[in-house]
């Protein structure tokens, strides 16, 4: 501690003024006359004592202000560390990304991170943050290092996907309201593929220093060499084990940093080897393999193509996936009882997609008033807009449960205003053939499930390159604001719509199935428009199959019954726990598949489900971010990071001055009030003697 | 408007006796009730039978000539009474807790103008004879009762000279007194009486005896009955110049309760001595002395 301005110090010697005042005058009071003595009496002695006593904490008060207001003048300070050691927060963040489980990456970052943990300086605080998919925040800023160290070592490695997008977003968020400069240590493999595609997303803020701990030498080294099973193509849902087309599972093997090799495939069901192949995987390269047919017994199966890859990436030589084997579903298609042609035209696209999974069952509607349609897939009502009452009541409440009905509005529509289960009605009917000749496809929504299959958005797209070349000359038009518009002519006039009704959904295409009001049926779009329809109105996609860590699932419509009528949602994960509580059984909407293996689902209509969770193949690629854009990262970050943050000495470079003038004049203003009470005290006690 | 004219502060501006007292003893006049006691010019009393060697001067010829009686008429006796004031001009007159121009005058002055007002109502009101002597210790001036032409201006003039110069010894001039006062009047005695009690009585006393009416005229300042000290102070006694380190408390308590026994006694020594005693505040106007003087003189 010092004082900047030491000359100051001299007014010190105003303190002679209470001394003087209260200890060093004399009371030198002037002689008062008076008549007489004669009744007064001497009393010098107390009189003095008293006087001292009673002035006794005004002197100390007097002298401290004076005391404090000189050094106010002289501008106290103290000695303080600079900031970059106790003032910068020491960010710590672990990669727990699904490509750190090779070889000891994880293990290695870990125990870099414990080091770098060790020499915090005791008062300067710390955070833990993961970074998987997204971050995970494990401490706030704190200084207890025991909490600090089992927050870091509860860290277990995930099946994410890396993104350091996402640490730059979370950085930059986290720095809002941080004031402190920060000190982001990143332990990390540095995977190239988890770089986003803009690298503006991974810039940090100024006050960030980032120090990279990169648990694989980056520079100047061939990437570690990594077989994979990139992909698996398989049926998820299987009626016909003997089908060739349908009943196989093509594996892709892929290597990166590899030598040409042989490996040997796999193919586990339900945990037995059903089939051996082996392999030759070029350098760097990719090969696939099949194994047909797939023999699987009836329900679920867990199927798995495991390599025996040899490298130090274990966790990523085994996909897995489910088949469902079960008999070919139902389908009911009610038609008008003149209409032979939708029958035709629908049950030949069925047949020819699908996976052969459904059968067609059709009948006239006249005809469908004892059917109980939940013994069905789904039911398609083509241009039979007049039901029967009893079936169409049990049309709609199967459609609440769950289920889904596909109404292709014909010619019929005309008649028939009203469009059962939508309670709509149809406006009017647009008659191309009379004006323009036929309207074409001008709009299609490729993102429906109904349009796309798999998320495979590129074959999708192929699929439905078709649609406008499609010629329509009779549509029904009704009011879409209810719906979901999948598809509409050039003219704007919706022609496929998606409404949800309860937990089912209602496809309707404002046209026919058959070849009169449109060519649709006849061209080939039709049969993978029906095959996607079929599958997304039977609801057997999410059912089965495989899926990415980190995607969701959807469990229930959100608009649905209130939740005192909703069914309970039972999800069991790959360690056999149930991640749902009680009140998120009822309620929850969808859910993160947050590992890899297989989930067990129970949907609250009572359907089960069996998914096969695989991590993002992406992260299999362990090659390395190259030192250049490293270079330019770290260079994006602001000041140069602090080297050390051991004990450091409390050397003149790293301490500052701290003034401290402030503090002395707020206490000398407090000192002062209390002066002004004491006295005032005592001018007090002098006016009632008076 | 009495009470602004006989404001001892409003007094003390008036710089001539004469006019100051004409001022007060006019006002204070003005302001009283007519009263019974009041007038003492020639006044029928009663009749009575001539025996011979009356006077026939005092006959009542028209009551004779109705009634063939000879009966006296007698008036209500004119007496003329002798005042004499007996003013100490020690030096403890002089205190005054004011300060000059402000604040009640000194127990001198207010002696002063209670003396001319006095003066003022026994020669001009009353017709009466009027005296001064000025003592301290010893007698200082005597100015001797009389009616005569000029005997206003030479009491005032007496007043004028009569400044404190020694320390009071009522003992020593009451002889001269008693030689002085050979005629009975009213003796009114202006002091502070810094003395016990028991002397003061016992030398007073004497002038009682040869039938005067003595009065005793107490006059204190505010502040010798209620003394004001914000700290231990140093007072100087203005008669032996004796110095008395003094502290609040005790002015507090025990002075003030000297002082007042020491006045308590001086009045109930004084009625048992078959004398009158006033105390005079110096900060009080002078209607009050005013009223007992004239009230003494009526009961003569």
């Amino acid at each position: 501690m010092g004082v900047l301005s030491p000359w100051f110090l001299v007014g010190l010697a105003g303190l002679g003024i209470p001394i003087y005042i209260h200890l060093l005058r004399r009371q030198t009071t002037t002689p008062r006359p008076v008549s007489s003595l004669m009744f007064f009496e001497r009393g010098i002695q107390s009189s003095t004592r008293h006087r001292r006593l009673r002035y006794l904490i005004l002197f100390a008060l007097r002298a401290a202000l004076v005391c404090l207001v000189v050094l106010a003048f002289a501008d106290p300070y103290v000695q303080r560390a600079k900031v970059g050691a106790n003032d910068r927060l020491l960010l710590l963040v672990i990669d727990n990304s699904f490509s750190m489980r090779a070889g000891t990456h994880f293990a290695d970052a870990k125990q870099a991170a414990l080091h770098v943990l060790a020499s915090k300086l005791p008062s300067q605080r710390a955070q833990i943050i993961t970074l998987g998919g997204q971050l995970e925040v494990l401490t706030q800023p704190i200084q207890d290092m025991q909490a600090l160290r089992s927050a870091l070592e509860s860290i277990q490695p995930g099946d994410s996907r890396g993104n350091f997008g996402e640490l730059g977003r979370g950085i930059r968020a986290l720095n809002e309201t941080a004031h402190a400069p920060i000190d982001l240590h990143l332990f990390s493999d540095m995977q190239k593929a988890d770089l986003p595609a803009n690298f503006a997303d991974v810039v940090l803020p100024a006050n960030v220093s980032l120090i990279l701990h990169p648990v694989i030498q980056t520079a100047g080294q061939a990437p570690i060499p990594n077989w994979t099973v990139e992909s698996v193509e398989a049926p998820s849902q299987l009626a016909d084990q003997k089908d060739p087309k349908k009943s196989y599972a093509r594996a892709v093997v892929a290597g990166y940093g590899t030598p040409a090799a042989t490996r040997t495939v796999s193919l586990f069901i339900n945990g037995k080897i059903l089939a051996t192949r082996k392999l030759d995987v070029s350098a760097n390269g990719r090969a696939s393999v099949e194994f047909s047919p797939l023999d699987v017994p009836y329900g679920f199966s867990r199927c798995e193509i495991r390599i025996d890859s040899a490298d130090a990436f274990a966790a990523d030589d085994a996909s897995i996936f489910t088949v469902r084997r079960s008999d070919p579903e139902r389908v009911l298609l009610v038609h008008q009882a003149i209409d032979s042609r939708s029958p035709l035209y629908f049950g030949a696209a069925l047949a020819a997609a699908a996976e052969s999974s459904f059968v067609m069952q059709s009948v006239s509607a006249e005809q469908s008033t004892d059917i109980d349609p939940t013994k069905y897939a789904f039911v398609v009502l083509s241009d039979a807009l007049v039901l029967p009452t009893l079936f169409e009541n049990a049309l709609a409440q199967y459609v609440r449960g769950g289920g889904g009905v596909l109404i292709a509005a014909g010619t019929a529509a005309g008649h028939h205003a009203h469009i059962p289960i939508l309670d709509d009605s149809v406006h009017h009917a647009h008659d191309y053939s009379r004006s323009i000749g036929f309207a074409s496809v001008g709009q299609v929504d490729l993102t429906h499930p109904a349009m796309q299959q798999g998320g495979d958005e590129g074959k999708a797209s192929a699929d439905n390159t078709g649609w406008a070349d499609l010629k329509f000359h009779y549509v029904s038009v009704v009011d879409p604001s209810h719906d979901r518009v999948i598809a509409r002519l050039a003219d704007g006039t919706p022609l496929l719509l998606d409404r949800q009704i309860g937990e089912g959904h209602v496809l309707f295409f404002a046209s026919g199935l058959e070849n009169l009001t449109n060519d649709f049926p006849i061209h080939p779009l039709f049969v993978a428009f029906i095959d996607h329809a079929a599958r997304y109105l039977a609801g057997n996609e999410q059912l089965s199959g495989s899926r990415l860590v980190d995607s969701y699932i959807p469990l229930r419509a959100s608009s649905a019954r209130s939740s005192d009528q909703m069914g309970n949602i039972e999800i069991i994960d790959p360690e056999g726990h149930r991640p749902l509580s009680l009140s998120e059984a009822r309620s929850i909407q969808s859910y993160q598949l947050k590992h890899s293996g297989f989930y067990q689902i129970r949907f609250s209509n009572g359907r089960e489900a069996l998914i096969g969770v695989n991590p993002d193949r992406r992260e299999s690629d362990l090659e390395p971010i190259p030192d250049d854009i490293l270079q330019l990262w770290r260079g994006t970050s602001g000041t140069q990071p602090v080297p050390a943050i051991h004990q450091t000495p409390a050397t003149p470079e790293n301490l500052k001055r701290a003034s401290l003038w402030w503090y002395v004049m707020m206490l000398a203003l407090a000192v002062a009030v209390a002066e002004s009470i004491v006295a005032g005290y005592h001018l007090g006690t002098q006016r009632e003697e008076v | 408007m009495m009470q602004r004219f006989l404001d001892p502060a409003v007094l003390a501006s008036i710089s001539s006796l004469d006019l100051l007292a004409k001022t007060v003893v006019d006002g204070f006049v003005a302001g009283l009730h007519r009263s019974p006691d009041f007038g003492f010019s020639q006044e029928f009393a009663e009749y009575r039978a001539y025996t011979p060697g009356d006077d026939l001067r005092h006959v009542d010829w028209n009551l004779f000539a109705r009634t063939e009686r000879c009966y006296l008429k007698r008036y209500r006796g004119e007496t003329n009474s002798q005042l004499t004031i007996l003013l100490d001009a020690s030096n403890s007159m002089n205190y005054t807790s004011g300060q000059p121009g402000f604040g009640p005058p000194t127990k001198m002055d207010y002696s002063r103008y209670l003396a001319a007002s006095l003066f003022y109502l026994a020669i001009h009101n009353q017709r009466d004879a009027a005296g001064l002597i000025v003592f301290d210790d010893e007698v200082r001036d005597y100015i001797r009762p009389s009616t005569r032409q000029g005997q206003m201006h030479r009491l005032l003039s007496g007043l004028e000279r009569a400044e404190p110069v020694a320390r009071t010894n009522l003992a020593k001039p009451l002889a001269h007194f008693q030689e002085l006062l050979h005629r009975r009047g009213i003796a009114i005695i202006i002091s502070d009486f810094y003395e016990s009690p028991e002397s003061i009585v016992r030398t007073i006393e004497p002038l009682r005896f040869h039938g005067n009416e003595v009065v005793l005229f107490h006059v204190l300042d505010p502040k010798e009955i209620r003394p004001e000290l914000r700290g231990p102070a140093i007072l100087v006694d203005l008669e032996t110049d004796e110095r008395l380190e003094v502290i609040p408390e005790y002015a507090r308590t025990d002075y003030r309760r000297k002082i007042d026994h020491h006045i308590e006694q001086l009045r109930s020594r004084t009625r048992a001595a078959g004398m009158d005693y006033y105390l005079l505040v110096t900060d009080q106007p002078l209607d009050s002395a005013l009223r007992d003087y004239l009230a003494i003189r009526g009961g003569r």
